[in-house]
């Protein structure tokens, strides 16, 4: 698994796959999907599919995967390097989302949820074997959301093929775990290898699991939090956890699309809260102009300033 | 209007010890004054495009581009010499603490174009001379 790819540049989204094997070009394929790192505050989130023929299931049992959670890091790696050996059979192929995609998208204008990103990842990774010539014919998913709207919509999506969405799917079905340990391993390896692009100087690596409820995970949150620009593009502001450690620890920070109310978004948006009708007076107030700013001021946002 | 009566000094003398700082501007509102770690994180992580720059700022997508500033005209970001005075009525004194010709103006998640506000604000300086300079016959 040659990662250079994604590590050129891990703010973005990448896509990493083995070659298709010939005979998946020829014989009907099942594919299992699954994905590894969907909890942690910390690192990408990988999409994994893994596919072979109908006609090669039993000896993809007899490499023993298993779900990806059940095993060792090393057992792993071991499996995936079988995995890697069996490659006449077995193609694989792996969507990378970047913390900055999570980030960025789950806090876009308009909001992307983490399902619908995992939803059109999983299509997207589908489409590409197909696009690639894999006869495909049965499809399996692991989730997490509910399995029969999201079995539905795969079904719709791929007419003619057999999708079967299932909550531990990954420990029922060989090729999802088969699809589980190739997400697991690139996750685990990008998350280990992490480049900083912040330029932070030797940043400490014991960030433990990842997951927002490992000590290890939090003392690294609390170390590296800047006080202006939160964290590094490692860390998933999108979750409540790095969220709740910038608001207590972070200066504040306002954009113009944020849903805040009351008495003091009003005033610091400089519009009139209802509550300034019962406040004395301001007397004399600056607003109050004699003549009206053309246009061609107000959309540039020029005012004249009599003070600094 | 507020009738101001304070006097603000600027010393002028400090234009020509002052650094050429790169200066960003912010599709938000930061409530913090003071030293921040901008290349450490900001010019670190921004991504040259092919029509733009991108990075993130706590999490959320940015695009932007640098903008000179009017021809003839220099950019200066000035800092009271001493404490801001507690009323308006005082007279002030700001020093020149750097200088700019340029500057990276930030959207969010919407690429730079010529309708941005700053870059239409930009009109104004030439705008102005036609107005208000002198006339030749």
């Amino acid at each position: 698994m040659d990662l250079s790819s994604f590590e050129m540049d891990n703010s973005v989204s990448c896509r990493l796959a083995s070659q298709i094997p010939d005979v998946c070009r020829t014989e009907d394929c099942c594919l299992g999907i699954d994905e590894a790192g969907r909890g942690p505050v910390l690192g990408p989130m990988v999409y994994g599919i893994c596919f072979c023929p109908v006609s090669r299931k039993e000896k993809l049992k007899e490499l023993k995967v298993a779900d990806s959670k059940t095993l060792t890091e090393a057992e792993r790696e071991r499996l995936f390097q079988k995995l890697d050996e069996s490659r006449n059979y077995v193609g694989w192929a792996l969507q990378i989302l970047s913390p900055n995609t999570i980030s960025t998208s789950m806090l876009q204008r308009t909001k992307y949820n983490l399902n619908a990103l995992s939803h059109d990842t999983a299509i997207a990774l589908v489409q590409y074997a197909l696009d690639n010539g894999v006869q495909l014919k049965e499809v399996y998913v692991d989730t997490v959301g509910p399995a029969e709207k999201y079995q539905e919509k795969l079904s719709q999506r791929f007419p003619g093929i057999e999708v079967t969405v299932k909550p531990k799917a990954d420990s029922l079905f060989p090729i999802v775990s088969a699809a589980s340990i190739c997400a697991k391993v690139a996750r685990d390896r990008v998350v280990k290898g992490w480049k900083f692009n912040e330029d932070l100087g030797d940043v400490d690596p014991d960030y433990g699991s990842g997951y927002p409820n490992d000590p290890k995970t939090k003392a690294w949150l609390l170390k590296y939090l800047d006080p202006v620009f939160g964290y590094p593009q490692f860390v998933r502001f999108s979750w409540s956890t790095a969220q709740t450690l910038m608001d207590s620890k972070a200066v504040p920070v306002h954009w113009d699309d944020d849903e805040e109310d009351g008495e003091k978004a009003a005033q610091r948006q400089n519009n009139k809260s209802m509550l300034s009708y019962f406040s004395a007076s301001a007397g004399g107030n600056d607003q109050s102009q004699t003549h009206k700013t053309h246009r061609f001021f107000t959309e540039r946002r020029l005012r004249s300033l009599n003070t600094l | 209007m507020s009738c101001n009566t304070s006097v603000t000094h600027v010393h002028i003398s400090s234009v020509s010890q002052a650094q050429r700082a790169p200066v960003h501007l912010m599709p938000c509102e930061i409530e913090h004054n003071g030293p921040a770690q901008v290349s450490q994180y900001l010019t670190a992580t921004t991504k040259d495009r092919k029509y733009e720059k991108t990075v993130s700022f706590r999490g959320r997508g940015l695009k932007g581009q640098e903008l000179s500033c009017p021809q003839g005209y220099t950019g200066l970001v000035l800092k009271e010499v001493v404490d801001k005075p507690g009323s308006d009525q005082e007279d002030r004194t700001v020093r020149v603490s750097s200088v700019f010709d340029k500057v990276t103006y930030w959207n969010l998640e919407t690429p730079p174009n010529s309708d941005d506000t700053v870059v239409m604000a930009m009109d104004w300086p030439e705008l102005a001379e036609a107005i208000h300079g002198p006339v030749e016959d």
